[in-house]
C-alpha cells in the first residue's frame, strides 16, 4: 500500500509545471513525464527516479513550452491606463493633506540628497582638472624614530635642495616645481596699494606641471627672471583695469625672509585658480627673486620654506621609488643624527586624504563627507518611509477599488503596475518640486559650506542618469510594498468588508515609525552634542586674554618695527587703549618651530624642537599670561633682550622638570643666542583646541615682529578703532591699516567645525520635520479609523483627556522605543567625532534625555492637533451615519 | 531550402517520427533516439523540437489513447507532413551530393 502511494512522482515539480507550461501541452507532457518516471523506477531506484523527474522537469522550462505571460494583445489597454491616471489624480485631489505630506516630504528628502550629492561631488572634484594629474606627486617630509617608525607628523613644507637632488637622482622624474610658503607682499601701482596675501614664489616649471592656463605671456619664461610677476585675471584687473598689464612694473615691498623690496615686471596673466584647487593664489613671483635675495637657503637642507611637487614619466613606479628613498636621503644628509625622510603623495590624495601638516592651502575632511552622505541617505529614507506608511495606511480605503477591479477581471500584475505607477507619479511631482527647492537653496549653500556650488557643473549625463536612477529606485521602493499588499487582497473578503478589521501592515507601520524616529533622535542628540562641544571650545578659558584685542597686521615691516616704541607710546595715550604689544605671532596665527638647547636636570645641554613665539617686551602682561615661576621680561634687565628666555609649562616638562620653578636659571642656547631661562608661564592654548598644548618658547625679539595687538577697554569700539587708525596713518603712512579681532582670528580655526555645525543642525531639523509630517499623516488616519469608537466612548462618558491619551499613547510608545534604539547609536557616532578634539566634553546622559524629550514633545505636539480634534468632535455627528 | 531552417537535432527527431509511424509519441521518440544516438536526452529537448517543428509545419499531431502507466493522460501522436518529406528528401540529396564530391577533393588535396 505504501509502495503504491510512493510510486507517484514528487508533487511540487508537477504543480510548478502546471503553473508555467502552456495549458495545451500540459496533458501530453505530464503523461510523458509520468511514463518515463515509471520506466526509471523499474530500471533504477525510486529515489533516483524522483531525482531524475525533478531534473527533467527543470529542463522543460524552455520559452517555447512556457505560458505567454504578456497580456493578450486583443485587449485594449489605453482606456485602462486613462482610468489609472484619472483615479490617481482624484486620489491626489481628494486627500490634499496626504498628498501634500507625501509630495512635500519626498521633495525635501530628494532636495537634501541632491544638495549633499552636489557638495560631495564638489569635494571629490578637487584638482581633477589637471591634465597630467595622475602623474603629479609631491613630497612630504618627516623624521624617523630610532626604530625606523614615523611617530611624528609629516610636513608638506620643507627644504629647497631636495628638489634639484630629486631631479638629478631619478630619471623617472620629468619636472620638479618648487614654491615658497604662502607670503604676503605690499604691491603698489600708481595710487593703488594693496596687501596681497595669496602670494607664492614659484618655479618657472609651474605651467609644465599644472594645467593653469596663461592668458598672456610665455609659460616657459614667465617666471624665469628674478623680479617677474604673474597675476591672476582678477588681480590684474584690480591694478590695471582694462590696460594691458604685460611689461608694466609693480613696486613690491620686502617679503620678510624671502625677498628684498624691488620693482616687479608683469610677465604673465593667468586664469584665476579654480575654486576646487587644494591651494589657490592671486599672485606668483618668480622663485629666482627669492634665490637672488637669499641664495644661501637654497642649499641648506635644514631651512624650511618650500613645497616640492613633481611630474613623473611612464617609467615611474611608486613602490620602486619608495624603496630608493632611504638610499637617497643617506646620500644627501651628512649628519648621522638627523633621520630625515620623505614620502610622496599623489595629487588625488592632496585635498581629502592627506595626513601631513603645514599645507599650502585648505584641506577637506573625508569624515565630514561620510557624515553628510549618511545624513542625506537618512533623510531620504525617512521621506520614503513616510510615503510607504501613508500608502499602506490608506490601502484599506483603496481596498474596495481593488476588490471591484479584481472582480471585473484585473490581473494582479496590472494592479501592481497601477500602484507602482501612482508612486512614480508622486515621485515625479516631488522631484519637480525638489528641483525648485535646490534651485532656490543653492545661493544659501554658499554661506553654509563656504563654497560656491554651481548647478551647471552638475548637469552632466552621469549625474542626470544617476538622478533618474535614484528617482526610479525611490518610486520602486516606496511603491512596492503598498502595491504588493493591495494587489494581494481577496476581492470576496474586501467587498464583504472583512479586511477593515484586520490590522493589515500595522506592525510594519509601527516598525517604520520607530525607525524614522530613531534616526531623527540620533540626529537631534548629535546636534546637541555638536553645539555643546562648540560652546565648550568657544567658552573655554584659553589661558590668555582674547577679548577686546585688536590685531594690527603690518607683515614684518621694518619701518613699523623701528617705530614700534613711538607707536606704542602714542597709542597708549588713548584712554580707551589698555596696552599695546608687538610680537611675531599671536595665538591662532602662524608660528615657526625652533631647535632649542636647555640644560636638563642632569646638567647637560639637550637639543629639542618646539614652536616659537618671538615676542616684544610686554607680551606676558599684555595677554595676561600667568607666570608660575621666575619673572617676565623687564626694562630693568637690559640683558633680557638677548640673554633671557621665557618658556611655557609644557616646555619645562619637555626638558624633564616636573617642578617648573627648577628650570628657572638654567642655561639655554637658541638660534645663536645664549643665556638663562628666566620665567615659566602657565600653559595657554596658542592653537585650536583640536590640539593639545605643545611646548613653546617665547624669546624676546621685538624686531622680528609682525603684529601689533591693542587691548581695548569695553565700549565705543568703532570710535577707538578710528582713532587708532589716525595715529597709525600719522606715524607709518606707507603701511595700510589692517586690523582684525583676536577672538575672530582665533575662532577662524574652527571654520570647518562651524560649517559642520550649521549643516548638521539644518539637516537634523529637516529630518525631524519630515518625520513629523509622516507622523501627522498617520495620526490623522488612525483617528479617522477610530471615529466611531471615539463617538461611542464619548457617549459612554469618556472625557477629552482620556480620548487624547488613548490616541496619543500608541505613538508615544513608539517614540520611546525609538529613544532606546537611538541612544547607543548616536553615542557611538558622536564619540568618534569628539575624538578629533584634544579638548572635548564628556557625553552626558542628559543629552539623550533632552533629545528624547524634544522628539517626544514634537511628536506629542504633532499628534495633539488631530487627537484634540477627534476628541472634541460631537459624538452625534460621528455616530449618526452608517 | 533557406526557409525551412531545419536544425540538426530537429532533423533527427523528424526522421524518428517518420520511422515510428503510429508509435510516434513523446516517450517512444525519446527512447528510439536514445538507443540510436547512445546518449541520454531530456524530455524538454525532444518536446521543444516537436513543438517548433509543428509550428513550422513539418508535423501534425492528435491525441492518442490514455494508459494507466501515463496516469490516465492521453498520448499525442505525431505525423510527418508531405512538406516534411519533401524537405527531408532534399536534405538527403544535398548531403549525398556532398559525399560524392569528398573523395575527389581529398585526392586533390593530397596532390597539393
Amino acid at each position: 500500500m505504501t509502495e503504491a502511494n510512493d510510486m507517484h512522482p514528487p508533487q511540487w515539480p508537477r504543480k510548478l509545471l502546471r503553473r508555467l507550461l502552456k495549458d495545451e501541452y500540459l496533458e501530453e507532457i505530464e503523461g510523458d513525464m509520468e511514463e518515463i518516471f515509471l520506466d526509471n523506477v523499474e530500471q533504477f531506484s525510486l529515489r533516483k527516479a524522483k531525482h531524475m523527474y525533478v531534473w527533467e522537469m527543470l529542463k522543460l522550462l524552455r520559452p517555447i513550452l512556457l505560458k505567454n505571460f504578456k497580456s493578450s494583445p486583443t485587449f485594449n489597454t489605453s482606456a485602462m491606463y486613462k482610468n489609472y491616471f484619472k483615479v490617481a489624480y482624484r486620489n491626489l485631489i481628494k486627500k490634499k493633506a496626504y498628498s501634500f505630506i507625501n509630495i512635500y516630504g519626498l521633495a525635501l528628502g530628494i532636495a537634501c540628497c541632491v544638495l549633499i550629492f552636489m557638495f560631495v561631488r564638489d569635494e571629490m572634484s578637487y584638482d581633477n582638472y589637471h591634465e597630467k594629474g595622475d602623474r603629479i606627486y609631491r613630497l612630504i617630509h618627516g623624521e624617523l624614530a630610532a626604530d625606523g617608525s614615523t611617530p611624528y607628523p609629516f610636513w608638506v613644507w620643507n627644504n629647497a635642495p631636495v628638489g634639484p637632488a630629486l631631479k638629478d637622482d631619478f630619471p623617472e622624474i620629468d619636472k620638479v616645481v618648487q614654491f615658497s610658503g604662502r607670503s604676503d607682499i605690499l604691491l603698489t601701482y600708481g595710487d593703488k596699494i594693496y596687501q596681497e596675501d595669496g602670494v607664492f614664489f614659484m618655479d618657472s616649471t609651474v605651467f609644465d606641471v599644472f594645467s593653469w592656463k596663461l592668458l598672456k605671456g610665455n609659460p616657459k619664461t614667465a617666471l624665469a627672471a628674478p623680479y617677474s610677476i604673474v597675476l591672476t585675471e582678477t588681480t590684474a584687473r584690480k591694478y590695471f583695469g582694462n590696460e594691458d598689464p604685460i611689461g608694466k612694473t609693480l613696486k613690491g615691498s620686502e617679503s620678510a625672509g624671502r625677498s628684498n623690496a624691488g620693482d616687479y615686471t608683469v610677465t604673465g596673466v593667468m586664469e584665476d585658480v579654480p575654486l576646487n584647487s587644494h591651494f589657490r593664489f592671486n599672485v606668483l613671483l618668480s622663485l629666482n627673486t627669492f634665490r637672488k635675495s637669499i641664495p644661501q637657503v637654497f642649499s641648506e637642507w635644514g631651512y624650511v620654506d618650500f613645497y616640492t611637487y613633481f611630474l613623473v614619466n611612464d617609467k615611474f613606479d611608486e613602490a620602486a621609488f619608495n624603496q630608493k628613498i632611504p638610499a637617497f636621503t643617506a646620500r644627501h644628509i651628512k649628519d648621522p643624527n638627523w633621520r630625515y625622510t620623505i614620502k610622496i603623495e599623489p595629487l588625488k590624495d592632496m585635498y581629502l586624504r592627506t595626513t601631513a601638516d603645514r599645507q599650502p592651502g585648505e584641506t577637506g575632511s573625508l569624515p565630514n563627507i561620510y557624515v553628510f552622505s549618511i545624513i542625506g541617505v537618512f533623510i531620504l529614507v525617512i521621506a520614503i518611509i513616510n510615503f510607504m506608511n501613508l500608502a499602506t495606511a490608506r490601502s484599506l480605503e483603496r481596498g474596495k477599488e481593488v476588490g471591484i477591479r479584481k472582480s471585473i477581471g484585473a490581473y494582479r500584475s496590472s494592479l501592481i503596475s497601477q500602484f507602482l505607477g501612482e508612486s512614480f507619479l508622486i515621485v515625479f511631482l516631488s522631484s519637480v518640486l525638489a528641483f525648485l527647492i535646490v534651485f532656490f537653496a543653492l545661493p544659501y549653500m554658499k554661506d553654509f559650506t563656504g563654497k560656491e556650488l554651481n548647478i551647471q557643473n552638475f548637469i552632466t549625463w552621469q549625474s542626470i542618469s544617476t538622478f533618474l536612477l535614484l528617482l526610479f529606485f525611490i518610486g520602486f521602493l516606496s511603491g512596492s510594498y503598498p502595491a504588493l499588499v493591495l494587489s494581494g487582497f481577496n476581492p470576496v473578503l474586501i467587498l464583504k468588508g472583512v479586511s477593515r478589521s484586520t490590522g493589515n501592515g500595522a506592525t510594519l507601520r509601527k516598525g517604520l515609525v520607530v525607525f524614522q524616529f530613531s534616526l531623527s533622535i540620533a540626529l537631534i542628540a548629535g546636534t546637541i552634542i555638536v553645539y555643546h562641544q562648540m560652546n565648550h571650545i568657544l567658552d573655554k578659558d584659553l589661558g590668555f586674554d582674547r577679548e577686546q584685542m585688536l590685531v594690527l597686521d603690518y607683515n614684518y615691516d621694518n619701518v613699523v618695527n623701528a617705530k614700534s616704541e613711538v607707536l606704542k607710546a602714542e597709542l597708549e595715550k588713548n584712554p580707551q587703549v589698555v596696552s599695546v604689544a608687538f610680537s611675531r605671532s599671536v595665538p591662532g596665527s602662524y608660528y615657526p618651530h625652533a631647535g632649542t638647547e636647555i640644560e636638563t636636570p642632569d646638567g647637560e645641554l639637550k637639543m629639542m624642537g618646539q614652536p616659537i613665539f618671538q615676542v616684544g617686551l610686554d607680551f606676558v602682561k599684555h595677554f595676561s599670561l600667568h607666570l608660575i615661576a621666575g619673572r617676565a621680561y623687564s626694562r630693568e634687565y637690559p640683558s633680557d633682550s638677548s640673554k633671557a628666555l621665557i618658556i611655557n609649562e609644557a616646555a619645562a616638562q619637555q626638558y624633564g622638570y616636573t617642578n617648573p620653578a627648577d628650570i628657572v636659571g638654567k642655561k639655554f642656547r637658541q638660534w645663536g643666542r645664549e643665556g638663562v631661562v628666566i620665567g615659566v608661564v602657565k600653559n595657554f592654548n596658542f592653537t585650536s583646541l583640536h590640539q593639545n598644548i605643545e611646548p613653546l618658547t617665547l624669546p624676546f625679539e621685538a624686531y622680528a615682529s609682525r603684529y601689533a595687538t591693542v587691548k581695548l577697554k569695553p565700549g565705543n569700539i568703532s570710535e577707538t578703532i578710528r582713532n587708532i587708525g589716525e595715529v597709525w596713518k600719522s606715524i607709518v603712512p606707507h603701511r595700510p591699516f589692517l586690523y582684525s579681532f583676536l577672538d575672530d582670528d582665533f575662532n577662524r580655526q574652527y571654520k570647518s567645525d562651524f560649517m559642520f555645525r550649521r549643516l548638521f543642525t539644518t539637516f537634523s531639523c529637516l529630518a525631524i520635520f519630515i518625520a513629523c509630517l509622516g507622523l501627522l499623516g498617520l495620526a490623522t488616519y488612525t483617528a479617522q479609523l477610530r471615529t466611531k469608537e471615539i463617538g461611542i466612548r464619548k457617549v459612554l462618558g469618556a472625557d477629552v483627556k482620556q480620548i487624547v491619551g488613548l490616541l496619543s499613547a500608541d505613538f508615544i510608545k513608539l517614540v520611546v522605543i525609538a529613544i532606546v534604539i537611538a541612544t547607543p547609536i548616536s553615542w557611538y557616532a558622536m564619540n568618534k567625532w569628539l575624538e578629533g578634539f584634544a579638548y572635548r566634553m564628556d557625553i552626558q546622559p542628559w543629552v539623550f534625555i533632552l533629545a528624547g524629550c524634544v522628539a517626544l514633545f514634537i511628536a506629542a505636539f504633532t499628534i495633539s492637533f488631530q487627537s484634540l480634534k477627534s476628541a472634541l468632535m460631537n459624538p452625534v455627528s460621528s455616530l449618526k451615519s452608517e | 531550402m533557406k526557409k525551412t531552417k531545419l536544425g540538426e537535432f530537429e532533423e533527427l527527431v523528424l526522421l524518428t517520427v517518420a520511422a515510428l509511424q503510429q508509435e510516434a509519441y513523446g516517450v517512444e521518440i525519446k527512447r528510439e533516439l536514445e538507443t540510436r544516438l547512445k546518449e541520454k536526452l531530456s524530455v524538454g529537448s525532444i518536446q521543444s523540437a516537436l513543438k517548433r517543428m509543428e509550428e513550422k509545419g513539418f508535423l501534425t499531431s492528435e491525441f492518442g489513447e490514455a494508459t494507466q502507466r501515463r496516469g490516465g493522460k492521453r498520448k499525442r501522436i505525431y505525423k510527418t507532413t508531405s512538406y516534411a518529406h519533401k524537405v527531408l528528401r532534399e536534405m538527403k540529396e544535398i548531403r549525398a551530393g556532398l559525399w560524392e564530391s569528398i573523395p575527389k577533393l581529398a585526392h586533390e588535396l593530397k596532390v597539393i
